[in-house]
C-alpha cells in the first residue's frame, strides 16, 4: 500500500480524533489567557536599528551584484541535496513546468502556503484548468479564496473582511451556522484544512530566502501552514524569484532580524524553517520529491540598471505599505498588480517590462519618502517613482492620465477631502462595470485589473452606505473630472440601482 | 510508472542545466561582468560587528528567553532535572486529559518512561517501528514532546532539527507541544546557532531545521489574534539545569 493511500484513509480519520474538542478547548485556554494578561511584553532591546538596516542593504546589494555566482551556486547545491531545480524565464514557463509536474504526479489536489510569486503567475487558475483542486492554507488566503477574491495586503491578505463576512463564508463551507467568534472560526479552519493537508498530493510554497552555500530554502510564517505544506504531502514544489538569494546562514541572521520586525513587529515569526532537500531516506516524514522553480519574469531587466537594480533587494516585508499614506487610504485592491503599495507601484511596471503600464493609482504617491524610511533594506522607492515618471514623460507618454495623476498628486494630498473624492469616483467608475459583483470589462483607471483574472469589486457596502453623501461630493467636490462624465456615471448607476440587477 | 517518471526527471534536468547556463550568462551580461566562477569576497557577511560579540550571562539568557517566549503566548518553566520534567509532563497530561502523546525517539525522552507512568495515555516514539504511519500518529496526538537542539533567548526561539529519530511532524501536528531545553543549549543570539549550519556545510545539514517562537498564531480575522490555526496552540518550554 502506498504512502498516499494510507494517508487518504487512515490519517484523515485520525486527524478527526486529534481535533478532539475537549483537549483543544482546554489547551487553547492556556494560550489565550497568557496573551490576555500578557502585559509583560518583552521590551525590544534591539538597538542600532540603522546599523542592522545598513547591513541588510549591504548583504542584498552584494548578493545581487554577484547574482550569477550565488544563484548558480544555489542551484548546484540544491541539486546535490536531491532537489529538482528548474529555471523559468517567464510566468508562462513557470506555469508550464508546474503543470507538467502536477500531471506527472497525477495530482488531484495541491495545498499552498502564502506565496506572492504564485499570485504573480496566476497559478491557481492554471492548475484548476487541468482539474487540480487548489487550496490556499493560510487563514487569510483561505478566506479570500472562499470569497473568490484576491489579497489586499502582503501580510494580512483578508484585512478588508470583517468577522461577520468571514463567518458567513465559513458557514457556507461548514454547512452549518458558525458564530462570528474568531476562535471558533479559526478552529473550523484548522479542522477543515487538516483534511486538505493530509489528502493533498502536492504541497506548494514560496521562498523567503534561499541560501546559496548549502542550497537550502527558508520560510517565515506564523501559522504553521508552510511547515504543513512542506512536511506532509509527498511532493513539494517551491516557487522562488531569482533574487531571493543570500550567501550564507550567517547572513540569514540579518534578514531574520529585519524581516519580522518590519513585517509584523515580531522579533521572529513563530516559525522560521530552513529546508535542505527532500526527506532523507531514513526520515519518517518530509516530501519524497522536491522541486524548486526559479523565476525571472522581468526581474533580470532591473539588473545593471542603476536606477532600478535595488528593487531586487526587496525582502517583501510590506513595511512600505503600512508606512504609505496613500496605501493606508485606499488599500491594496486599488493597485493593479500582484504587489501593492509603494513597492508594487514600482515593481509592477518593472516586472511587466513596460513602464507604460505604470499603474494610474500609483501616481497618487506623495513622494513623501515614508516608504524609504520604513524599508529595512533602504530601497529608495520614492526616487524610483520619480525615475518612472521621468521615463514615462520622456517617452511621450505624459498623456491625459498623467496630467491628472501627476499634477494631481501634490494637490490631492494637500487636500485630503479631494483625495477621498478621487477614490470614491474610482468606486463609482467601478460600479459601472460590475456585474454580479465582479469586474469583467476594462475601463479607464481600472484597466490592467482584468488582464488575467476576474477582479473583486471594491467594498460594495461602503458604496451603498455612503451613497447619499457621495452624491453630494460628486456634485460639489470633484474638480478633476469633467462634470459631464461624472453626471453620466452617476445617472447610469442610479438607473441601474432603480431598475434592479444590471443586465448588460 | 516509476521508471518513466525517473526518465522524465532526467529529461527535465538536462533541460534545466542548459537553461541554467543561459540564465547565468544573461545575468552576468546584464551586470556587465564576465561569469563569476569563484566566490566573490563578501565583506558584509553576517550580523554587524557590534552584535557578533554580544552575549548574556546564563541568568540573563533564561530571563530574556522567558520574557520573549511568554510575550508570544508560550509557557516557560525552569526545572532542575529530568525527574521534574517527568512529573511536569505527567501532571500536565492528566490536567488536560490527554489521550495520545508522541515523542521523539531520543534517549533523554525515552528515559522518561511516559508509557509506564501514564497508563491511560497512548504514548508513541517517533519512527520506532517501520510499518507505522508516523504522520498519522503525530496528527492524532494531543501532546508532542521534543528536545530542543538549541534555543535563542534574544528572539525567544527553540530550534529543532530533523533526523531519522526526530520527526518534523512531532513539533507541528499535535495540539500541544512540550519542548525541553537543556540549559547549556540556550544561546543569546540567532547567529550563534546559524554559524553551526554554515560550519557543518551542505552535506551535514538535516532536511528540516525549525525555529519555533511560540504557539501557532494568526491575525487574519480582523487583526484579532487567533491561536493554533495549524500548528500547536499551546507550547510549554521546560528549561532544565
Ligand atoms: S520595498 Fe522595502 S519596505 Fe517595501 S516590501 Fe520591499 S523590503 Fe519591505
Amino acid at each position: 500500500m502506498s504512502k498516499t493511500d494510507m494517508k487518504g484513509t487512515t490519517v484523515k480519520g485520525r486527524a478527526e480524533l486529534a481535533l478532539n474538542d475537549d483537549f483543544l478547548r482546554k489547551a487553547v485556554k492556556f494560550t489565550t489567557e497568557r496573551l490576555r494578561d500578557g502585559k509583560r511584553k518583552a521590551s525590544d532591546d534591539l538597538g542600532n536599528w540603522e546599523e542592522w538596516r545598513e547591513r541588510g542593504r549591504q548583504i542584498r546589494l552584494h548578493t545581487i551584484a554577484h547574482l550569477d555566482y550565488y544563484l548558480n551556486q544555489f542551484a548546484n547545491q540544491a541539486r546535490l541535496n536531491g532537489v529538482h531545480v528548474h529555471f523559468a524565464d517567464t510566468a508562462e514557463d513557470a506555469v508550464k513546468i508546474t503543470l507538467a509536474i502536477a500531471e506527472r504526479k497525477q495530482a488531484l489536489s495541491v495545498v499552498k502556503s502564502k506565496s506572492m510569486v504564485t499570485e504573480e503567475l496566476h497559478l491557481n487558475q492554471a492548475l484548476e484548468s487541468i482539474g487540480v483542486d487548489v487550496v490556499e492554507s493560510d487563514l487569510g488566503e483561505y478566506i479570500i479564496q472562499l470569497a473568490g477574491e484576491t489579497p489586499s495586503h502582503i501580510i494580512i491578505p483578508a484585512i478588508h473582511k470583517n468577522r461577520y463576512q468571514i463567518a458567513d463564508l465559513l458557514s457556507k463551507e461548514a454547512g452549518e451556522t458558525l458564530p462570528p467568534d474568531t476562535a471558533i472560526l479559526a478552529g473550523f479552519v484548522r479542522k477543515k484544512l487538516r483534511e486538505k493537508f493530509l489528502e493533498a498530493d502536492i504541497g506548494m510554497t514560496g521562498c523567503n530566502f534561499a541560501i546559496a552555500e548549502t542550497g537550502s530554502m527558508v520560510l517565515f510564517e506564523n501559522e504553521g501552514n508552510a511547515r504543513m505544506v512542506s512536511t506532509v504531502p509527498s511532493t513539494q514544489i517551491t516557487l522562488m524569484g531569482m533574487e531571493r538569494i543570500i550567501p550564507s546562514w550567517s547572513d540569514l541572521e540579518v534578514m531574520a532580524t529585519l524581516l519580522p520586525r518590519s513585517a509584523t513587529g515580531q522579533k521572529l515569526t513563530v516559525y522560521m524553517s530552513g529546508i535542505t532537500g527532500p526527506r532523507r531516506q531514513e526520515d519518517g516524514d518530509g516530501p519524497d520529491e522536491m522541486h524548486i522553480i526559479i523565476l525571472d519574469n522581468g526581474r533580470s531587466l532591473q539588473l545593471g540598471d542603476p536606477e532600478f537594480q535595488e528593487l531586487l533587494n526587496c525582502i517583501r516585508c510590506g513595511a512600505c505599505l503600512n508606512a504609505c499614506p496613500v496605501y493606508r487610504h485606499i488599500g491594496g485592491h486599488a493597485y493593479g498588480g500582484t504587489y501593492s503599495g509603494p513597492i508594487g507601484a514600482v515593481l509592477t511596471p518593472a516586472l511587466n517590462k513596460n513602464i507604460d503600464q505604470w499603474d494610474d493609482i500609483a501616481s497618487a504617491s506623495t513622494l513623501c519618502g515614508a516608504c524609504y524610511e520604513a524599508c529595512p533594506v533602504k530601497i529608495p522607492l520614492h526616487d524610483m517613482l520619480i525615475y518612472l515618471r521621468r521615463r514615462k514623460v520622456e517617452r511621450g507618454l505624459g498623456d491625459k492620465m498623467e496630467s491628472i495623476g501627476m499634477r494631481g498628486f501634490a494637490a490631492i494630498m494637500s487636500n485630503s477631502k479631494r483625495y477621498e473624492n478621487a477614490l470614491k469616483v474610482g468606486k463609482l467608475a467601478q460600479r459601472l462595470v460590475v456585474k454580479d459583483g465582479e469586474i469583467t470589462s476594462k475601463l479607464g483607471p481600472l484597466k490592467g485589473w482584468n488582464n488575467y483574472r476576474v477582479a473583486p469589486s471594491l467594498a460594495k457596502q461602503s458604496f451603498r452606505d455612503q451613497w447619499g453623501t457621495m452624491e453630494e461630493e460628486i456634485r460639489h467636490g470633484l474638480q478633476e473630472i469633467d462634470p459631464l462624465v461624472s453626471n453620466r456615471m452617476e445617472e447610469i448607476v442610479r438607473n441601474r440601482e432603480a431598475g434592479g440587477k444590471g443586465h448588460d | 510508472m516509476t521508471e518513466t517518471h525517473q526518465a522524465w526527471l532526467a529529461q527535465m534536468e538536462s533541460e534545466s542545466r542548459a537553461k541554467q547556463e543561459q540564465f547565468m550568462n544573461g545575468i552576468a551580461g546584464r551586470l556587465g561582468h564576465p561569469r563569476l566562477t569563484t566566490a566573490p569576497p563578501h565583506p558584509f557577511r553576517g550580523a554587524p560587528d557590534f552584535w557578533q560579540t554580544f552575549g548574556w550571562s546564563s541568568d540573563e539568557r533564561v530571563q530574556q528567553f522567558t520574557d520573549n517566549f511568554e510575550a508570544a503566548g508560550g509557557h516557560v518553566h525552569r526545572l532542575s532535572d529530568m525527574q521534574e520534567v517527568q512529573s511536569f509532563i505527567c501532571s500536565k497530561a492528566i490536567e488536560l486529559s490527554a489521550r495520545y502523546m508522541i515523542h521523539q525517539n531520543e534517549i533523554e525522552l525515552n528515559h522518561l518512561q511516559l508509557k509506564e507512568k501514564l497508563e491511560d495515555v497512548v504514548v508513541s516514539q517517533w519512527n520506532s517501528e517501520s510499518d507505522e504511519d508516523w504522520i498519522a500518529r503525530a496528527a492524532e496526538a494531543d501532546i508532542g514532546i521534543v528536545m530542543a537542539d538549541y534555543a535563542v533567548s534574544h528572539t525567544g526561539s527553540i530550534v529543532v532539527v530533523s533526523s531519522k529519530d526526530k520527526g518534523r511532524s512531532v513539533s507541528l501536528l499535535p495540539t500541544a507541544l512540550i519542548a525541553i531545553i537543556p540549559l547549556e543549549r540556550l544561546k543569546t543570539r540567532l547567529g550563534e546557532v546559524l554559524i553551526d549550519f554554515d560550519e557543518a556545510g551542505r552535506e551535514q545539514l538535516p532536511a528540516g531545521i525549525h525555529f519555533i517562537s511560540g504557539p501557532s498564531r494568526s491575525a487574519d480575522i480582523e487583526n484579532d489574534l487567533t491561536i493554533g490555526v495549524h500548528g500547536p496552540g499551546v507550547v510549554f518550554v521546560l528549561i532544565v539545569g
